[in-house]
């Protein structure tokens, strides 16, 4: 056996030769790092350690679509300590300090536990300058006591939109272990709307600072005079695409009311501007104790964090009509000139449908303008479902409608395989659908999605993706890039959209349901509806576009719990189609007078 | 015939209390870098019940019968190889190398395991029929079953245990009983295309080494042409390629040969391990006292710089004795190897000593500074489930074999 015999030994005593001369060289080195050199690097851990401070990145703003600021940051005072050398007795005289009320100090140290014992920790932000003051003069009393200036997120410029901006709160142990290079402890991330959607652009990187010091973490001096230290890149500005001073009439238009109200730019698809009524206050959030205030917000009854423009499904009443005679006239059910006559509603089965008046000859223009219910409950029952779902689809309705923010729900458009799945095969038949042709029934639709629907309407089928961020500048050299957003198209010819279009101008400048709205400046096209509502008084809607020749803006509005679109939703739509569109001017001019001055 | 074996016989406590020594002062050395630490909090007792569980498997493996091994060879290759291309694509990145399979809430990293299968593959292979070594052929056929999981490894990309599996696969070759030139066909490519690394000067040096060791070997032309353009076209090769990573990639490779072109990254952590262990002293400065470890000066110390607690508050006597324990169940190991019967099981013997051999060179060289900063765990002391159950698995096929050692296969 050749394996077994000399060439072994031989080989046996070079692999123990290389085990013993590395075991060797391990205890040489041990040797005179552990004996020979112990004092200078005994000195070195005693004194010359490198501690990384991190310092914070300021959050990018925000601001509206003149570029005028909608958020800003603020320097706000908090309060730390630092569990490692605190000393508890001095805890019942901090907490009258800080106005806290006794165990609160004690409570947000247990809550804390797990976190080092050596690093400061956050007890209150946005502490009173008092508490400054009097901890710059008792200072040597409170070891383990400390007080940093941070940035707080600045919501004075006027507009609320809480649910369209979002909150930011301190990050989450799940969020952390996500991203673990990017964040950490204590700091505050979006957790809704655009400060969650564009976290990214928001948060900036964190810089450092490092020091020597020594075995009791005290820093004697700057590691490398400083020449490593990376200072924090400040987070990119968000420029939003709304219009502030819009956005303000409009919070205030719902001031009291709930419900929801999105604006667009038809050609563009920017949100001019979007209200969830009632909002709540962003501020609440941007705290470090804020789980009794969140409590408070999720038991009120009025749902105050529900984002109603985006989130509420409700049936979208009469405004509905518009998209079920485009898709009449589209699949040729009905021509512009094909009448039908209204005696007050119809009889389909053993049931009654009924309409507001006996109407009497009805053309598809006078049916729009007069709300005929009549009109659309004969054009239902001629239409193949699916087509009429398929239509409604185009338009937005049944699929989120795209905005730039994590809450968007999408509603329903029902079609046969939907009936099939829920009344049964057979078991359903024309009956069942004929309330969808007034905008009834299960359909269930958004602001937002009317919102679109009406910005399509407006630009006779093209818009792009409504969203609420035109751009971001970037920190390092203030350049603006635009997002790019993709077109929405329907497949629908111009006459199409010619009929109903004047069939809105009707409703306002005609003998239609929101005359209330005339305005003899701005010619405003609308449809008014009531959503059905089951849990109590119905909802007042509204959706419209102006000017009626060019559109500018087309507008969705929903008012809860009011009853008629008209006297409620209708006027806070003409208010900010109002109101947008003279500021547009003011700005148009001053910019104008700008540029020429530039000129000279 | 029965003959009676004393205990002593059959079981080794000479091998197994080192190796338990080893896995108590890994848990001391664990509890003091955690237990104050906010992100670590529970890792001691993780480890813990990890222990009980890798003793209990570690007597599993003593117990199975001898022939397991040879029979479990192609399989336990097989399923490694499946393993690392499975985590190659859905895998979960952990400190930057994709080596970590997840089920649910359990996971494994395949890399740890797969050098099961290529210990007991590469023995198997070896001893199937009558094998000549030296036949260029069977070179390269024991090569590429070692050079696999290199390449995948590699992919993930997890530098430190794809240098184990070289050792590894060297250590068996060489072992096997190839011929000196045979091992420098072998080793040569890899150190020119490792010289091309340190740029042309370097490369062209270990070319001229390359023909100077040709002439001594006085082989024919055809062979000296044949070995000379291999090792130009591995450091061809490796340039080509180094120059395809991403310069995230790139920037680990260039700080492994030059550690302090990252002065805060690697470099960092190297220095305050060694002013960890420096400072300790003879005596140390006790359990639960090193500054630098309660300060945490050096992040995840309970993995790849567990030594340096150890070193810290143990001091020069506790690293000693850490060193003489894994000398003693080094040593063990190559005895058993030089003295089994059966060729096939004395190969297994080496390729667990490589394995156990170079994580501790890599780990304890990285700790005192006498080699690179390359992250790999200490055996039996490190914080991690995968790793100690595999040096347990490899420690009870140890014992296996020396208990049967009087058996003839």
């Amino acid at each position: 056996m050749s394996f077994n015999t000399f060439g072994t030994q031989v080989r046996r005593r070079i692999i123990f030769f290389i085990l013993i001369s590395f075991i060797g060289s391990v205890v040489i080195s041990l040797f005179q790092m552990q004996i020979l050199e112990n004092q200078s690097f005994e000195k070195k851990s005693n004194e010359n350690s490198v501690k990384k401070e991190i310092i914070d990145a300021p959050r990018g703003i925000f601001y509206d679509r003149y570029f005028k600021v909608a958020i800003s940051n603020k320097p706000t005072f908090t309060f730390r300590i630092t569990p490692a050398t605190y000393n508890k007795s001095r805890t019942s005289m901090i907490e009258s300090v800080i106005n806290s009320g006794s165990g609160f100090v004690d409570q947000v140290l247990k809550e804390n536990k797990h976190q080092s014992i050596y690093s400061p920790l956050r007890v209150k932000k946005d502490v009173d300058f008092n508490f400054v003051s009097w901890y710059e003069e008792n200072s040597e009393n409170l070891p383990g006591v400390s007080y940093a200036v941070e940035l707080q997120r600045d919501y004075s410029f006027g507009i609320n939109a809480s649910h369209m901006l979002g909150y930011v709160k301190e990050i989450s142990m799940e969020q952390l272990d996500r991203n673990r290079e990017k964040y950490s402890q204590g700091d505050f991330v979006g957790y809704t709307g655009l400060e969650k959607q564009y976290e990214n652009y928001l948060c900036g990187e964190k810089g450092y600072r490092l020091y020597l010091i020594d075995s009791k973490q005290k820093p004697i001096g700057r590691y490398n005079e400083g020449k490593d230290d990376k200072i924090p890149q400040k987070g990119n500005d968000i420029v939003l695409t709304i219009d502030k001073q819009i956005q303000k009439i409009a919070e205030d238009a719902f001031m009291g009311k709930r419900g929801a109200l999105v604006a667009i730019e038809p050609s563009t698809g920017e949100i001019l501007a979007f209200v969830s009524s009632p909002s709540f206050n962003l501020a609440d959030f941007d705290a470090v104790t804020s789980s009794k205030v969140l409590q408070e917000y999720i038991e009120d009854e009025s749902k105050p964090l529900y984002n109603r423009a985006t989130m509420s499904i409700n049936s979208p009443g009469s405004t509905f009509k518009v998209m079920n005679l485009i898709a009449a006239l589209e699949t040729g059910i009905v021509t512009p000139e094909t009448t039908i006559r209204c005696t007050g509603g119809i009889q389909y089965g053993d049931r009654f449908f009924g309409c507001m008046h006996t109407h009497g000859t009805i053309s598809a223009v006078e049916a729009i303008e007069k709300s005929c219910n009549s009109y659309f409950y004969n054009i239902i029952l001629k239409m193949d479902l699916d087509t009429w779902a398929d239509y409604a689809r185009q338009f937005g309705f049944g699929s989120k409608p795209g905005i730039d923010i994590p809450e968007q729900a999408s509603g329903l458009v029902p079609d046969s395989d939907y009936y099939n799945r829920v009344v049964g095969k057979g078991k359903w038949a024309k009956g069942w659908t004929i309330s969808l042709g007034i905008g009834q029934g299960e359909l269930g639709v958004s602001v937002a999605q009317l919102a679109k629907y009406a910005a399509l309407v407006a630009n006779n089928g093209k818009t792009k993706v409504p969203h609420l961020v035109k751009g971001y500048i970037r920190s390092e050299d203030r350049e603006f890039s635009a997002f790019d957003f993709d077109d929405v198209k329907v497949n629908v010819s111009e006459k199409t959209f010619d009929i109903v279009k004047l069939g809105m101008y009707k409703v306002v400048n005609g003998n239609g349901s929101a005359t209330n709205i005339r305005n003899a400046k701005i010619a405003i096209a609308g449809k008014t509806g009531t959503s059905q509502n089951p849990h109590g008084d119905n909802h007042a809607v509204f959706v419209g576009f102006a000017p009626f020749e060019k559109p500018e803006i087309a507008i969705a509005v929903l008012v809860e719990n009011v009853g008629f679109g008209s006297t409620h939703a209708a006027p806070i739509a003409r208010d900010v189609i109002v109101a947008y569109l003279n500021n547009k001017r003011v700005n148009a001019e001053k910019q104008f007078i700008a540029n020429a001055g530039k000129g000279n | 015939m029965k003959i009676d074996y004393k205990i002593q016989d059959k079981f080794d406590f000479g091998l197994f209390l080192p190796v338990l020594s080893l896995i108590i002062i890994g848990l001391l050395a664990i509890y003091s870098s955690t237990v104050n630490h906010p992100t670590a909090i529970g890792n001691f007792e993780r480890q813990l019940s990890w222990t009980f569980i890798s003793i209990l498997v570690f007597f599993i493996v003593y117990f199975l019968p001898q022939q397991t091994f040879r029979y479990a060879a192609i399989f336990s290759y097989a399923l490694s190889i499946f393993f690392l291309i499975v985590v190659l694509i859905m895998g979960k990145t952990v400190y930057g190398a994709k080596s970590w399979l997840a089920f649910g809430p359990f996971g494994f990293q395949p890399s740890e395991f797969a050098k099961i299968g290529v210990i007991l593959f590469m023995a198997y292979w070896f001893t199937k029929s009558e094998r000549n070594i030296n036949n260029p052929l069977e070179i390269g056929y024991a090569l590429t079953i070692g050079f696999l999981p290199v390449l995948l490894i590699l992919l993930e990309p997890d530098m430190g245990t794809a240098i184990v599996y070289i050792i590894l696969t060297l250590a068996m070759i060489f072992w096997s009983g190839i011929s000196i030139f045979g091992m420098f066909v072998v080793v040569s490519p890899g150190v020119a295309a490792f010289a091309s690394l340190f740029g042309l000067h370097v490369f062209i040096i270990a070319l001229v080494f390359v023909v100077i060791l040709l002439f001594i070997f006085k082989r024919n032309l055809y062979t000296n042409a044949t070995v000379f353009v291999l090792n130009l076209a591995a450091g061809y090769f490796f340039d080509y390629a180094f120059n395809m990573l991403k310069p995230h990639q790139q920037s680990r490779i260039t700080s492994f040969i030059d550690p302090s072109s990252d002065p805060l990254g690697a470099g960092y952590n190297a220095l305050q391990a060694k002013v960890a262990i420096g400072s300790g002293g003879f005596w140390g400065k006790g359990f639960m006292e090193g500054n630098q470890t309660q300060l945490r000066f050096i992040p995840e110390q309970w993995t790849d710089f567990i030594y340096c607690v150890i070193g810290e508050e143990f001091g020069f006597l506790g690293s000693i004795i850490v060193v003489i324990l894994f000398g003693i169940v080094l040593v063990k190991i190559l005895n058993y190897a030089s003295i089994s019967k059966s060729k096939s099981n004395s190969l297994i013997l080496i390729g667990i000593l490589a394995v156990l051999f170079s994580h501790f060179a890599i780990n304890i060289g990285m700790n005192v500074g006498i080699t690179p900063v390359i992250g790999l765990p200490l055996p039996f002391l490190s914080y991690g489930g995968s790793s100690l159950l595999m040096n347990m698995v490899l420690i009870g096929i140890t014992m296996n074999i020396y208990k049967n050692r009087k058996l003839h296969t």
